[in-house]
């Protein structure tokens, strides 16, 4: 019987700490059939379960040119992330997905790229990162502004530090006022205001941003008095999931599922939707 | 009766007094009362008082209906049995007297749903607690209504209290059958526990899930753990509303295991709830002087 | 159109044919001083004076509570198996038009996309036998929502009361044809035309035009009209409505177990519960009883017909019934129909 609900076996390989609480972690799947075949775009999510406590919806942080596995990264946070929190490297969990819809990126060939993430809202943006890394010719200028609220907050430290090396990649990072430290190279401020101080040009453009809902707010108004139009911007909506096939009722905003419709969304769309989250 | 209701209504919410009066209104086609709440002073039309108000109101006055609070000072219609909800909530300080207007009716007794009305009161069509009750001239700010002479019998008498007499002749296994078979029906709609003024918390243990106290499935280990412990929770603080089984879509009978309850606290405390907002309900509370003859 | 009857005392002979093979028939019966949907083992058993019984018969295509998966973990890892059902056929006899449409509905969101197969093998192995309504309550509404006390719609066999209190039967669809086939000895050719009794007259609501609340309901500014914390303020958020609602699907997902064996398992929840949508965040989007059951009158109204193409609401009157403090989603539907 297909059991649409039955999640996929696999393997912790490998664990990061990135910071206080926030935990990557790389999963193979254990049957190799689905760990040779499986595929997905940047963007979807997947239900992680830990066996005994519960399925937690993350969003799929690798990007689909890495073959052979799959990374998410959660902060510690109730039942089932703490049960994820607590397993170590060799242990099983669960994976289901993929699901939902996509970043475009096929449409984005061609255009610049910028990439506005806080805090934990990084990983979603990470995949579309390295996804466009992989094919860089592909694309024009590919600007990353990414802050936390202190340096410790700070994810994916190693791979923002390789970002910042490559030469064909404009990265800025920052943290919140009170969040440096003596050592701190980049720059300080929120988000939105050090996203219009870097400034990057609406022409030809598309802005990816994920992050609190309350920096999207206004990174939302940063890149409308940027010129960018809300076509031009996509972000992910999230919302409690608990089936992840559009069955449980629970994730809609308004008349839209998230796991099925979402979680990639225009800013235009986002507009448009009934004030439900 | 009804007119003077209205006309005190009109008068608090004139006056200022009062912001919103939580009272019983008809529904569309005059069948069954509802719960309305009244801000205007010309809607007060709306307000009446007859044998089909079963609602306990005093729900309305507990903090998880913020968005009544936030319409101001209230004003409750309330018969005897809801205001021994308002005493217990007191007691526990979940509102303040002075923060509320309460305006008590003289009741003679309701029905016990309010599909059995077919015009008149009649003694069997009645619910236990009205039987035995003995607030139907109630203490408030303002009673509405005609002095009404009744004494309730001595000892609890009517079908609630029968069946817990024929319950306690049974051995172990039989209650446990009587009240497995119950509990099967349940569906945890958790009505009523969103019915009961009483049953206040933000967060009830039901919805905690680290750990999972209470097994949120409606098999039988979860039936039984929500139901049983929901009645210990309410042990000594229950002044038997009824509302709770009335609110049942599985017809469980609720009131058995609740007043079988008070039955024993009454017993071990001699306290019966709801008859003096200044003393604690006895489980909440810890006192040198507690009996301890019943550890065996 | 077929020709046949079927005669009540008939009854008992069609329930011992079909429990001896297996099957389970569910029908109207007394329980606790109601008439609910229950597996009966006689036609005794059976109540047949009812208007709708007080839930409706998703639970046995649509269980309140089912595992859908079983693992234990040991040192090797874990051992996962999805649990595969092999539901035994069900007749269910007595339905009403408003319940047996309610198929449909279930049947458009599970399967949505992904197939879940718990509720299509369930539905496979279901007959619905649905009884025309002579009677109706002040609750009923079906023609308000365009449907009929006699409607076809979703039965594979419908049945008309005649006036010598057996049944006309019509078969709706094959699965109805075959059913009927396969018992052709208890269903007697019709000698005469029987006379049936009167289908029930249910006037539609007056005040109610399903149009207009569609209309009203699609623009996201009425929205946050503060007639919804009105309408709904005396909601006090249980699941009755929800539980007893014959289309209301929504379900919650939990582990339950010990640190070495489990079960995941599918429950019903309801949108009215307090903790539906809160994020461990903290953030709740819908954090006050008139948001949820807005949600609820939107669903019902807008998200199922325009998603689904299906019926949200069927207008059967259950959620009436079963409110405790009787919030009448009629009242809110000629509210909403006269706004501007």
């Amino acid at each position: 019987m297909n059991n649409i609900y039955l999640p996929y076996l696999a393997t912790i390989e490998d664990i990061c700490e990135e910071a206080p609480d926030v935990k990557t972690f790389r999963l193979v799947f254990k049957d190799p059939k689905v760990r040779d075949t499986f595929d997905f775009k940047a963007g979807q999510f997947g239900l992680y379960s830990a066996f005994g406590a519960g399925e937690s919806t993350f969003c799929i942080a690798s990007s689909p040119t890495q073959k052979g596995y799959i990374q998410c990264t959660f902060r510690k946070g109730g039942r089932v992330t703490g049960a994820l929190s607590d397993l170590g490297i060799g242990d099983t969990m669960g994976f289901r997905g993929p699901y939902g819809n996509w970043f475009p990126i096929d449409e984005w060939k061609g255009k610049n790229i910028v990439l506005i993430a806080g805090g934990i809202g990084l990983p979603p943006v990470r995949s579309v990162i390295w996804n466009c890394i992989d094919r860089r010719k592909d694309f024009g200028d590919i600007t990353i502004v990414y802050g936390a609220k202190t340096v410790a907050d700070l994810v994916y430290k190693n791979e923002l530090a390789e970002w910042s090396k490559m030469s064909d990649i404009k990265l800025v990072q920052a943290v919140d006022p009170g969040g440096e430290t003596p050592e701190w190279k980049g720059k300080v401020g929120f988000v939105p205001t050090v996203l219009e101080q870097a400034a990057p040009s609406p022409n030809n453009s598309v802005a990816v941003t994920c992050g609190p809902p309350i920096m999207i707010k206004f990174v939302l108004q940063a890149l409308n008095k940027l010129g960018f139009s809300d076509e031009q911007v996509y972000t992910t909506l999230e919302n409690k999931m608990k089936c992840g096939v559009g069955k449980c009722g629970r994730c809609n905003v308004g008349d839209i599922y998230i796991c099925k419709e979402g979680p990639v969304y225009t800013a235009a769309e986002v507009k448009r939707m009934y004030n439900d989250f | 009766m009804e007119n003077t209701l209205r006309q005190k209504a009109k008068e608090l919410l004139e006056k200022g007094e009062v912001k919103v009066v939580i009272g019983y209104g008809w529904n569309k086609q005059k069948t069954h009362t509802t719960p309305v709440f009244i801000t205007k002073p010309g809607d007060a039309g709306k307000l009446v008082f007859n044998p089909l108000c079963v609602n306990n109101l005093s729900l309305y006055l507990t903090k998880k209906f913020s968005d009544i609070k936030a319409l101001g000072k209230p004003a409750i219609v309330a018969k005897g049995c809801d205001i021994k909800t308002i005493a217990v909530l007191i007691s526990e300080s979940q509102i303040k007297r002075e923060d509320i207007v309460i305006i008590g009716m003289t009741c003679n007794g309701v029905v016990y749903k309010q599909e059995l009305w077919k015009g008149e009161l009649k003694p069997e069509i009645m619910p236990t607690k009205c039987h035995n009750c003995d607030v139907r001239n109630p203490l408030a700010d303002f009673v509405i209504g005609e002095k009404i002479d009744f004494k309730a019998p001595d000892e609890p008498t009517g079908m609630v209290f029968d069946k817990i007499k024929g319950l306690d002749k049974s051995s172990n296994t039989e209650r446990w059958d009587f009240w497995f078979e119950h509990f099967s029906r349940c569906t945890k709609c958790y009505a009523c526990r969103q019915i009961c003024p009483l049953c206040y918390c933000e967060r009830c243990i039901a919805e905690k899930n680290m750990p999972q106290w209470i097994e949120t499935s409606a098999h039988q280990r979860g039936n039984i753990a929500w139901n049983l412990k929901r009645a210990m929770d309410l042990a000594g603080r229950c002044t038997f509303c009824g509302e709770c089984e009335r609110a049942c879509p599985a017809n469980i009978p609720l009131n058995l295991v609740n007043q079988k309850l008070a039955l024993v606290v009454k017993d071990a405390f001699g306290h019966k709830a709801g008859y003096d907002e200044k003393v604690h309900p006895p489980m909440i509370v810890f006192n040198m002087e507690d009996e301890e003859d019943f550890i065996k | 159109m077929s020709n046949k009857l079927l005669k009540k005392e008939n009854l008992g002979k069609l329930i011992d044919a079909l429990t001896s093979e297996g099957s389970i028939f569910v029908a109207p019966k007394m329980d606790a001083q109601q008439v609910v949907y229950a597996p009966v083992i006689n036609a005794e058993e059976i109540v047949f004076d009812y208007i709708v019984p007080v839930n409706s018969f998703k639970k046995f295509l649509f269980p309140q509570t089912e595992p859908i998966a079983e693992f234990n973990i040991n040192k090797e890892g874990v051992v996962l198996k999805g649990i595969e059902i092999e539901p035994k056929e069900i007749i269910i006899f007595g339905s009403r038009p408003c319940d047996a449409i309610c198929c449909s509905s279930l049947r458009s969101v599970f399967n949505w996309d992904f197939k879940d197969e718990f509720y299509n093998r369930r539905e496979d192995k279901a007959i619905v036998i649905t009884v025309a309504c002579t009677k109706a309550d002040d609750s009923c509404f079906c023609t308000t929502v365009n449907l009929t006390p006699d409607s076809p719609n979703g039965s594979d066999i419908l049945l008309r009361e005649t006036t010598d209190g057996d049944y006309a039967v019509e078969t709706i669809t094959d699965k109805g044809k075959k059913f009927v086939e396969r018992f052709a000895n208890i269903f007697s050719l019709n000698s005469q035309v029987p006379s049936h009794k009167p289908i029930a007259d249910v006037k539609p609501i007056a005040g109610i035009d399903v149009k207009k609340v569609k209309e009203y309901l699609k623009d996201t500014q009425h929205y946050e009209n503060p007639l919804w914390a009105e309408l709904a303020r005396k909601c006090i958020g249980c699941g009755a409505c929800t539980f007893a609602c014959p289309t209301c699907h929504c379900f919650d997902i939990v582990d339950e177990g010990s640190a070495y064996q489990g079960k995941r398992i599918k429950n019903w929840d309801a949108c009215q519960f307090e903790f539906f949508t809160l994020h461990t965040s903290g953030h709740n989007p819908r954090d006050t009883q008139y948001k949820r059951w807005r949600n609820r009158f939107m669903c019902k109204f807008n998200f199922y017909p325009n998603k689904f193409s299906s019926r949200g609401c069927v207008g059967c009157g259950r959620c009436i019934r079963v409110c405790p403090v009787r919030l009448d989603i009629t009242e809110v539907m000629e509210k909403v129909s006269n706004q501007p």
